[in-house]
């Protein structure tokens, strides 16, 4: 039994556009985001993540579970960023040093160090701001598109019929198979078995993910036969295809799409010349002093 | 209507071989004769997208060669093994990628069970179920868990279940592997050396920014190398496992040695923190991943599809 999403029509800035359009907007925001690290410029984008948000129509109470985990995870994600500076040597060579902590003890030869820097801290603000913008807009698709349109949807937007039915279904099991790992779980932990305290060493851990892995992994393979043959009965695949929804583009429609795409034009040209890559306020970084590299 | 599909796609074909030369071209001629600085090597998204280009064309030249091969066929039963492998791959990178399940590293070494999912498909289903398995199950999986973005990895993901997936080009499974091994082992070889040569590289992969990857992620390809010769020689009359594990440790070398050699110029590593720092500590343990699961996956695929007849 396929379990889905939790979409319902809802009256939202999300759902008053084509499905075709918002993906298409979709994708260019993405890209967008993807190309600063300037905060200046991703501020705006937070914006427009955050009006999308707000006019979702989604109560706090649908989303509350996996906004948390997403938001927890970010705020995990970006607090290790700033303590060990993974990931800056990427986008700036200099740091300029506020505050240093030195442990004083080793573990194995290493000695725990933390180093307080103004490029850090940007970087930190940059990336947090970067993987808000990009999880929020995520999370609000599978709220709010119909999955009786994914497949028309990847279609409309130039996939062919095959990839664009692959990409409707993959959709459509993901929450599936999720459902299925807990109640093999659960079946397993009546067991005695807990995958909460796999231990051992190396090769021992990745043998006992085996009772989880191999039943989720073959009871989908299985299960799948039946969707085959429904498909084969409908005669999938003998021809072009047509889709049992038709979606007509409106007026705001290519207004929302014109401005995805200038959008990525803009932010194309404004990168090839130089701008939108990391930025610290000048008037900060005399608060600390260069390190030596 | 095959001869004008095959005209379509060889058009197809070159236009992104031109697309990409021009780009290639403009980063030349932009970053290095000009001194552009946003086209030089350094943090560069733009170079994300390009490689996304390369991985695609290294995938479709493969098909151009051997396109009259059956493994290319794409009926109803691959569209829903594709799905059905994607979805899996993305629920399995949600759960165990240290966000559901904290599955704790040893020594540096993440545990990335997930990717045996890639390489069964590809190699129980074809290149083309393989690919889609790996590039749209990590899309989705970095969606999932918050990630964010990296297409070239997604690309260099879908390669690991596209070359596994090759083997079903070779109508004598078992000729191929000793050519695969041998590959496989260079490239091992090859990078092992690397690491030695630069001991000092940080983990990229690990939190910890100045700790230099540890002597168990730098030589975990090695072991991972002989835990797949293990079963290839142990299981030498069950050929179905031992090709799974052997190719699925070639594609996993080729795909995962894609994303990281893109960092050079995406991120302006140097060469030895790309196969050192991101390579090896994603590389190696994936190939015990492959030596260990993707038998038990065959095995239990076998046992299932004897029982269905199909």
């Amino acid at each position: 039994m396929l379990v889905t999403w939790r979409y319902r029509p809802r009256k939202s800035l999300i759902q008053w556009f084509d499905p075709r359009a918002w993906m298409i907007f979709y994708i260019c925001y993405i890209a967008t985001t993807v190309f600063f690290w300037d905060i200046r410029f991703l501020l705006p984008l937070i914006a427009i993540a955050v009006i999308v948000l707000l006019t979702s129509g989604l109560s706090w109470k649908e989303i509350r579970r996996p906004f948390l985990f997403i938001i927890g995870f970010i705020v995990v994600f970006t607090i290790l960023t700033f303590l060990t500076g993974r990931g800056g040597s990427e986008v700036y060579k200099q740091e300029h040093l506020i505050r240093e902590f030195k442990a004083h003890f080793s573990i194995l030869g290493w000695t725990p160090d933390l180093k307080i820097t103004v490029e850090r801290a940007f970087y930190a603000v940059s990336q947090f701001g970067r993987v808000f913008g990009l999880a929020v807009m995520t999370i609000l698709i599978p709220y709010s598109l119909n999955p009786a349109l994914y497949g028309v949807t990847f279609r409309g937007i130039g996939l062919p019929d095959k990839i664009a039915y692959a990409m409707d279904l993959t959709m459509r099991f993901i929450p599936t198979f999720g459902r299925d790992f807990q109640l093999t779980m659960d079946a397993q932990r009546a067991r005695g078995y807990e995958l909460d305290k796999v231990s051992g060493g190396l090769f021992e851990q990745v043998r006992k993910l085996g009772p989880i892995f191999v039943p989720v992994t073959i009871h989908a393979i299985m299960g799948s036969e039946d969707i085959i043959d429904a498909m084969d009965l409908r005669a999938f695949g003998i021809g072009p295809r047509t889709w049992l929804e038709k979606l007509e583009y409106k007026r705001r429609d290519y207004f929302l799409i014109g401005f995805g795409v200038l959008l990525l034009a803009a932010t194309l040209a404004i990168t090839f010349w130089g701008y939108g890559g990391f930025w610290v306020p000048p008037a900060l970084l005399n608060l600390g002093h260069i390190i030596p590299q | 209507m095959e001869a004008s599909a095959n005209r379509k796609l060889v058009g197809v074909s070159i236009a992104l071989v031109v697309i990409l030369a021009i780009f290639l071209l403009v980063v030349w001629v932009g970053g290095t004769l000009l001194g552009i600085q946003r086209l030089q090597t350094g943090e560069n998204p733009f170079l994300r997208f390009v490689f996304v280009g390369i991985g695609l064309l290294i995938a479709l030249a493969i098909y151009l060669a051997t396109r009259n091969n059956d493994a290319w066929k794409v009926g109803t039963r691959e569209v829903v093994w594709m799905a059905i492998g994607a979805a899996l791959y993305a629920v399995f990178s949600w759960l165990f990628n240290g966000t559901v399940f904290f599955i704790p590293s040893v020594s540096q070494v993440t545990l990335r069970p997930a990717i045996a999912i890639p390489i069964f498909f590809g190699f129980a289903f074809g290149p083309v179920v393989g690919f889609f398995t790996g590039a749209v199950g990590n899309m989705f999986g970095d969606a999932l868990t918050g990630f964010g973005l990296f297409p070239q990895w997604s690309i260099g993901n879908g390669l690991v279940g596209f070359i596994a997936g090759l083997v079903l080009l070779f109508k004598d499974r078992k000729k191929s592997l000793n050519t695969v091994l041998i590959v496989s082992a260079v490239l091992a070889a090859l990078a092992v050396v690397i690491y030695l040569f630069n001991r000092n590289v940080t983990n990229g992969f690990y939190f910890a920014a100045e700790e230099p990857v540890s002597i168990f992620a730098g030589l975990s390809i090695i072991i991972g190398f002989i835990l797949v010769l293990i079963v290839r020689f142990a299981f030498n009359k069950n050929i179905d496992l031992a090709a799974a594990v052997t190719w699925g440790m070639l594609g996993n070398i080729i795909g995962i040695g894609f994303a990281a050699i893109s960092d050079i110029w995406i991120n302006g590593y140097s060469p030895a923190t790309a196969i050192v720092g991101e390579f090896l500590p994603a590389a190696g343990p994936n190939l015990i991943f492959a030596a260990i699961l993707v038998p038990l996956l065959v095995v239990a695929y076998v046992a299932v599809q004897r029982q269905s007849g199909r």
